[in-house]
């Protein structure tokens, strides 16, 4: 255990003395094995803001100096507080009508991003690994928890779907269907007020152009568009009430109850004209004896 | 003489119960045979018996006087036993050549034909698991094309009008699908008809069911089943695995096959009843271990059919062929499902898991479940009753197979435009999910990205109905779609069950359950206050489709574990089992299982586990068949070959007896020999004469008898030369010389149980004297059953 502790010590001593020396060009010092760890789109910030950040932090009653958390890890820390804030800020207001992945996709990248620099195992500048002292150091494990929670709704609102790689974009899939959604949009605002047969009609081939947008679609669709044309369908369907009339009941009908009068007359037909099947009754050899009478009537009484 | 005995034991019963009987129609209906009998048959030794009788038997009327001279013909009903049935030879015949070749084998050898028998039990599973698998594989890609061609349709006419077209495409389609099928049953195989468990029941209580496990009836039966489940009647393709899974055993046991007329000379010694037997009760039990995905459920089937002749290693070997087989299916399966190894297939239908939260079941949930049985009792009785009349009219009056083949048809035609109709009139509509996707979701009238609600039961295969029933979220189905979903089901199902088509009423049956069930939990839920969550329809469903089923079987433990084990979900056994119990008991007092009903519409002469209870009052003597045709030890040919021709008696047990004197009284006996032995005897020529004249001839072995196994030629096939009838042949060697014997004092209920027990074909009676009095067979024992009545007598019938 002491000998452990020490080691400690002195590893982190000469880390942060690293750390102070090479922090502000954003490299880490490449020392033996370790790898220089790339943090794309990570911009490093200036360690006197880190302190300025952390103010709350620096009022508590500080560990002794082997368990502190390095600046380099609490600036990570900072950065992933920074995007996460800005990310929720961005979904909330896109809960409804639901745009949680065309607004929000570069800020989930983002968030990412800083996640992502937490948890590589890639040792930092003083030659300590961030995972383990901000993820793994306490039951909460608070970081990981949040970001798993975002991570879930990213998933579940399947926004891979409609945002390029790397979130660079929206896809051109989802573009177009946006632009065709649009279309459809302004057509129904143009013909809302008054009859909705003239809405029905009018509106028919953009809309029905939509759905076949919709359906040529991939199978599995990014919340975004799936809501979207859920909102049109039932703008369509039930508030324009421009579904499929119930046309030809009587045709259903009739071809249906001819098909039921078949077999009442296949079952008349063939109780009336086919002769029912008899059988044959035979007779088993049976004892014929007046002795097991008598034993019979003796047993009996 | 026998029928006055009969007539003064059942007056003086008539006696003691009072004025009723002696109007029982059994009185009547049993007396009036003997007499026509008499007339036509009556020697002269029974001429006074028969006068006496005449004295005795004041009441016959002049009319039935009448009708002696020519054999009485019925309208066919259920109390008839058909001629037309034998019994199998599952006792052995250990006579010299047995006890020789069993001198001759080898300890090796014995321990050869055990090995065999495992190796014959994996093949049979292997076999079975592999013909569910193609079933499976067929019916689902089939059906795909079909449902799709349709869908489309329907999509096409919805916009543009016309549906009433997408209708009759259904309907064609259904009926062609079914013609096929039910002209491949009507014309070729009559046998491979329904769902084959009332034949397999009969086989494994020892009745042979001509052609019952030939390869042509599997074939046709598989055939069959993917036709009419593909073409959208109300049937499943389980209850046929259970035949298919028996043909596969009693061909795969025999190494050859007569229909091909090939013989691979492998497993020789399984040639004989008693032998196949055992095979046939391990394929039974590996076709429900593939429909069900139930390897124990499967053995228990097959305990439960045919456990008079059960042992410890024979249901080990049963398990293994049933593991063997549900593992195969498993494995093609995942193969077939592009997830090769992923063993999550193991039956035909598969329930889906029952292991959410809210499927768990409470104490106070029981009585519920017990009601349900109940409910399921009444209902099963009720689609039994139905089903009885149906079939008697359909064995009356639709007995021709063009006809048959049109009713099918006909049922196909209706059940589609039934379907369509409730779908088209459905106003419930859900919105797609994308969870539980629908396999054919059926937009028509409703809103876009909501599908019919009615159509995700009727426009699939009833597997996947089940399924959905099972397992679609609470506020799937709106009540009004399930209760006509419920009524229009259960009497398409009943219709369709006893068509000339294969196929099986067990899916039905957890259809019509699994959706009253269900409205049961969506009415309790509607009960119980807002935001509880124990009554998960889902769970009731479950529940209704368990006591329908047991309503309609009837049957207990296999049934029990069959389903615990589809659910994989043993937490269940206990409701599933009181469910069952309920539906049994309550069932039971209006009408028997729908099984037992089909054996007895055959008219097959099937054993139950008892003898009548009110039975002990008969004896051997009133029972027994006599005279008894019995043959010397040392007989001439001649005789032996118009015994046998004589198609009017038509026996197959013949007691072998030896003359004391010269008088005409019966003589001793001394062994018994079977029609199928005296044939191949024939056939080979064994005479005594022939055997000193050609000492080169090879001797008779075993061997010969269990090659001509199991097609005897029939009597007429073999050329006996007048100079050879008059030769003796010597049957000693031959015929059992320990055939089991009662004596004429013993009752009902003791012959019964050493019948059924022993599986026993012949039972000969003797008196003191060790002489021939009688003979005991299955059709003299099955005539008795307890009726409405007290005890009432089957009359036997020529079909």
């Amino acid at each position: 255990m002491s000998l452990r502790g020490n080691c400690l010590i002195f590893v982190f001593f000469v880390i942060n003395i690293c750390a102070f020396v090479n922090c502000d060009e954003g490299t880490s010092l490449d020392s033996g094995d370790q790898v220089r760890p790339d943090s794309p789109g990570l911009p490093r910030v200036p360690s006197s803001l880190l302190v300025d950040s952390f103010v709350p932090l620096s009022l508590m009653s500080s560990f002794p100096e082997d368990l502190e958390i390095s600046n380099h890890c609490l600036e990570l820390l900072s950065i992933f507080s920074q995007r996460y804030s800005d990310y929720v800020k961005c979904l909330v207001p896109a809960a409804r009508p639901v745009r949680v992945c065309t607004k929000c996709y570069s800020g989930y990248g983002s968030l990412l991003n800083a996640y992502m620099n937490i948890s590589s195992d890639q040792m930092g500048p003083s030659n300590e690994s961030c995972r383990d002292s901000l993820m793994r150091s306490d039951r909460l494990m608070l970081v990981y928890v949040l970001f798993s929670n975002m991570q879930d709704l990213w998933e579940k609102s399947n926004c891979d779907f409609c945002i390029t790689e790397k979130f660079q974009g929206v896809n051109n899939e989802t573009t177009h269907f946006m632009k065709n959604l649009n279309q459809t949009l302004s057509c129904f605002e143009k013909y809302q007020q008054g009859n909705h047969t003239e809405l029905c009609k009018n509106c028919k081939s953009s809309y029905k152009g939509l759905n076949e947008l919709y359906s040529s679609m991939e199978k599995t669709l990014c919340i975004d568009v799936e809501d979207a044309m859920n909102m049109t369908r039932i703008l369509w369907s039930k508030n324009f009430n421009c579904s499929m009339p119930r046309g030809e009941t009587v045709a259903v009908i009739a071809v249906s109850s001819f098909m039921l009068f078949l077999p009442i007359i296949f079952y008349l037909s063939s109780f009336l004209h086919s002769e029912q099947k008899k059988r044959k009754l035979i007779h088993p050899k049976r004892m014929k004896s007046y002795s097991s009478l008598m034993n019979i009537q003796d047993k009996r009484s | 003489m026998s029928n006055i005995t009969k007539k003064v034991s059942w007056s003086s019963r008539g006696d003691e119960l009072g004025p009723v009987g002696e109007g029982t129609p059994l009185l009547n209906g049993s007396e009036q045979p003997r007499h026509s009998r008499q007339f036509s048959e009556g020697g002269s030794l029974f001429q006074i018996d028969r006068l006496s009788t005449v004295d005795l038997e004041e009441e016959i009327s002049a009319e039935e006087e009448s009708a002696r001279g020519q054999p009485k013909e019925i309208p066919h009903n259920s109390k008839l036993l058909s001629l037309k049935y034998e019994s199998l030879d599952y006792d052995n015949s250990e006579n010299q050549l047995f006890l020789e070749e069993e001198r001759r084998m080898s300890f090796t050898g014995f321990r050869c034909l055990e090995i065999s028998r495992w190796l014959i039990c994996g093949l049979i599973g292997v076999l079975t698991g592999l013909i569910a698998c193609f079933i499976d594989i067929v019916v689902e890609k089939v059906a795909r094309y079909k449902y799709e061609a349709i869908k489309q349709n329907i999509e096409r006419f919805t916009e543009v009008g016309g549906l009433s077209i997408s209708l009759i495409l259904w309907a064609v389609l259904n009926f062609s699908f079914v013609m096929v099928g039910s002209i491949l049953v009507a014309f070729f195989e009559p046998v491979a008809a329904g769902s084959g468990i009332p034949q397999i029941k009969c086989y494994l209580n020892g009745v042979k069911i001509p052609r019952v496990v030939r390869l042509k009836t599997l074939v046709i039966k598989v055939c069959g089943v993917i036709c009419s489940v593909i073409g959208g009647l109300a049937v499943g393709k389980e209850g046929p695995m259970i035949h298919s899974g028996a043909v596969v055993a009693a061909g795969v046991s025999q190494g050859r096959s007569t229909t091909l007329k090939k013989d691979l000379m492998i497993f020789e010694y399984f040639r004989r009843d008693t032998e196949k037997r055992d095979f046939v009760s391990a394929g039974a039990a590996a076709g429900v271990s593939a429909a069900f995905g139930a390897p124990v459920g499967g053995v228990l089937f097959s305990l439960e059919e045919g456990a008079s002749f059960w042992n410890q290693m024979l249901t080990w070997r049963i398990f293994f062929a049933s593991m063997i087989s549900t593992f195969t299916l498993n494995f093609f399966l995942s193969i077939s499902h592009n997830n090769t190894g992923d063993l999550s297939n193991p039956g035909l239908i598969n329930f889906g898991r029952f292991e959410s939260e809210n499927l768990n079941y409470n104490l106070y949930e029981i009585p519920l479940f017990i009601a349900m049985g109940a409910i399921g009792g009444v209902l099963g009785a009720l689609f039994n009753f139905l089903n009885y009349w149906l079939t008697i009219f359909r064995i009356r009056y639709v007995h021709r197979p063009c006809l048959q083949v049109m009713e099918a048809m006909l049922v196909a035609a209706v059940t589609a435009s039934v379907s369509f109709t409730m779908i088209y009139f459905s106003n419930d509509c859900q919105p797609l999910d994308s969870e539980h996707a629908e396999e054919y979701p059926l937009q028509l009238f409703c809103a876009d990205g909501e599908y019919n609600s009615m159509a995700t039961t009727f426009f699939n295969t009833p597997e996947k109905s089940v399924r959905s029933l099972f397992h679609n979220q609470p506020g799937t189905y709106n009540p009004l779609t399930l209760g006509l979903f419920t009524i229009t089901y259960f009497f398409l199902a009943c219709w369709t069950y006893g068509l000339a088509v294969s196929a099986g009423v067990f899916i039905p049956s957890l259809l019509i359950g699994a959706a009253w069930g269900r409205l049961c939990g969506i009415w309790l839920a509607s009960l119980a206050s807002a935001g509880s969550i124990w009554a998960d329809p889902g769970k009731y469903a479950l529940i209704g489709a368990a006591a329908q089923l047991g309503g309609i079987v009837r049957m207990t433990l296999s049934l029990t574990v069959i389903l615990v084990e589809a659910t994989g979900n043993v937490t269940y056994g206990l409701p599933i089992m009181l469910v069952l119990l309920t539906a049994k008991i309550v069932g039971d007092y209006f009408q028997e299982g729908l099984y037992d009903i089909h054996i007895k519409l055959q008219s097959v002469p099937f054993l139950h586990w008892e003898a009548p209870a009110t039975s002990h009052w008969l004896t051997t003597r009133e029972v027994m068949s006599s005279p008894v045709t019995c043959l010397n030890r040392i007989e001439k040919v001649g005789t032996i070959v118009d015994v046998l021709s004589n198609t009017s008696t038509n026996h197959n047990g013949f007691p072998v007896v030896v003359q004391v004197s010269e008088n005409d009284e019966p003589s001793k006996l001394c062994g018994l020999i079977l029609r199928s032995q005296l044939i191949v005897l024939l056939k080979h020529k064994v005479f005594v004469e022939l055997a000193g004249s050609r000492l080169t001839r090879r001797k008779l072995q075993l061997k010969d008898f269990r090659d001509a196994y199991p097609r005897f030629p029939p009597i007429q096939s073999i050329h006996v030369s007048q100079d050879e009838r008059e030769c003796l042949m010597d049957l000693t060697e031959f015929m059992n010389p320990t055939p089991y014997t009662v004596t004429q004092e013993t009752s009902l209920p003791r012959v019964f149980k050493l019948f059924r027990a022993l599986g026993l074909r012949h039972l000969v009676v003797i008196d003191d004297a060790n002489r021939v009095v009688g003979l005991v067979t299955r059709k003299d024992l099955a005539r008795y059953h307890l009726g409405k009545h007290g005890l009432e007598e089957l009359h036997l019938a020529q079909t």
